[in-house]
């Protein structure tokens, strides 16, 4: 009983604490230094912000953009990166030849090229799926690869002895021994993917969150800037969430 | 032998496809040939490459000390006094998943266009990639290796100088490696939205007059330096922590 009380002032109440310290601190700094609400809206104003941003068409619509340009580019991204990945991890030869190409690529990070998406392919949602592909791409290319190598041996050896051919072996063997580490990397695939399409948003896009805020702070209305930076953290969490969840419902149907 | 053959390969199809597309509409206006980036890259090199180098890579390196050296300090207190991290760390672990990335907008309302906003973008970047490896490293001192130099008579402060302080320091070591590319990605965004000097403002510099081998060049360039930091850390890793090579290859 004591016990569980405990747990509960550690899980519930000492955060709540926590919560109410920020806020405190945030409001005396209001108070003390009388900071406009340009520089710095109140927490309520924050709120109230966020309750009337909820309520507008134009909010969902920006949310759904991003939303459908994460997904399209995230599923690219997956099933090319562990597709190329096996490939990468399986043959020899193709390692050999592709391992430069890859390595050198992967250091130009996907925000890099958000300048020449958006000359590419202007402000449509095109340049922005293809960002995020990107992105997971190598995430996903790099773990599947490694995973790939790091199969039990022995494991082959059975397959090999139980007649498999070596792509048999690497789909039905190396591919599932490998699903735990392609589980997390494709999670944190999702949360690099999430913040390359806000990114990729701020600078040249017809809608979405990350033109959102950018607009917001143009405009310098903050309070809509600290709340979009809430929804694109809700959203972020959410998504990484659901990829947790699905690749653990994945897991144990295995 | 097969490596080069892949980067010819690679080389072949980009200039094929820069001939095809020249002058073709479609979706992609123009792609140059590598030739014609490469030209670009060395009279960028040639004049204002070496200033914007610096001047992002100071960027980078204030913003990662900063963020590093106070994610240290924050994730000794918030990872030894218990309830201070009871009540602390929720709010580290709410405010993770905002991606420094999302704060873009609000750093340019808060510090405008200059070093300051770029410093405290990339700091953040950074300090919340480390704040997890400095409260876990606080934790983690063995408890055996406690006990044993509470019995040899060390004092609290003895304790902590010579067990606490290093095994945190070990593990802020590695986390500022894996930040480092989260604070170079950060480097990269907050110069293209705020851009006034550096290489992400040349990068939209060029892009705004459609200058599509500069842009290619530019990018090139990031990559390079992404590249050459990641060298020099590992470098730097295996001189001075060997045990711990092993361990952060897997994690980058």
């Amino acid at each position: 009983m004591k016990r569980g009380a405990g747990l509960l002032a550690r899980r519930v109440l000492l955060p709540v604490v926590g919560v109410a310290c920020v806020l405190a601190v945030w409001e005396a700094t209001l108070l003390v230094y009388r900071l406009p609400p340009i520089v710095l809206p109140s927490p309520w104003s924050v709120a109230t912000t966020l309750v009337e941003l909820v309520g507008t068409a134009a909010f969902w619509r920006d949310v759904g953009v991003s939303l459908y340009e994460f997904i399209a580019g995230y599923a690219v991204g997956v099933v090319l990166g562990v597709a190329v990945g096996m490939l990468i991890g399986e043959s020899r030869y193709f390692r050999l030849a592709a391992t430069p190409v890859i390595e050198s690529l992967r250091f130009i990070v996907p925000f890099a090229w958000i300048p020449l998406t958006i000359l590419w392919f202007g402000t449509s949602v095109t340049g922005k799926i293809l960002l995020v592909a990107y992105a997971v791409f190598f995430v996903m290319v790099v773990s599947t690869a490694r995973a790939m190598a790091q199969v039990e041996p022995t494991l082959s050896r059975v397959g090999t002895m139980l007649g498999m051919g070596p792509w048999r072996l690497a789909w039905k063997v190396h591919l599932r021994a490998a699903a735990p580490t392609l589980a997390s990397a494709a999670r944190a695939a999702a949360a690099i993917g999430w913040i390359a399409v806000v990114a990729a948003e701020y600078i040249g896009a017809s809608a979405g969150l990350g033109l959102m805020i950018t607009n917001a702070a143009t405009s310098l209305t903050t309070s809509v800037v600290i709340a979009g930076m809430i929804v694109i953290g809700l959203v972020g969490a959410g998504v990484s969430a659901a990829i947790g969840a699905l690749s653990r419902a994945w897991l144990d149907y295995r | 032998m097969l490596g080069t053959a892949g980067v010819v390969v690679a080389i072949a199809v980009w200039t094929l496809l820069s001939h095809l597309l020249a002058h073709g509409g479609g979706v992609i206006n123009r792609l140059p040939g590598p030739l014609a980036v490469v030209r670009e890259l060395v009279q960028y090199a040639g004049k204002d490459l070496g200033r914007d180098l610096v001047f992002s890579l100071r960027v980078f390196a204030i913003g990662w000390g900063v963020g590093a050296a106070s994610a240290a300090v924050t994730g000794l207190l918030l990872g030894r006094a218990q309830r201070l991290g009871n009540i602390f760390l929720p709010i580290v672990e709410a405010i993770r998943p905002v991606s420094s990335i999302a704060w873009v907008p609000l750093s340019v309302v808060w510090f405008g266009f200059g070093l300051t906003s770029k410093v405290f973008l990339v700091g953040l970047a950074v300090y919340l990639v480390v704040i997890v490896y400095a409260v876990d490293g606080s934790r983690r001192v063995p408890a055996d290796l406690e006990r044993t130099a509470t019995m040899l008579g060390m004092s609290g402060w003895q304790r902590f100088t010579s067990l606490v302080l290093p095994g945190t320091l070990a593990e802020v070591l590695i986390g500022s490696r894996v930040a480092l590319m989260a604070g170079w990605g950060t480097v990269i965004v907050a110069e293209l939205v705020a851009a006034d000097s550096g290489l992400g403002a040349h990068l939209i510099a060029v892009e705004q007059s459609y200058d599509v081998p500069a842009v290619m060049a530019t990018m090139i360039c990031f990559g390079l330096t992404g590249f050459a930091m990641n060298a020099a850390f590992s470098f730097a890793e295996r001189r001075l922590m060997p045990w711990r090579h092993d361990r952060t290859a897997h994690e980058r």
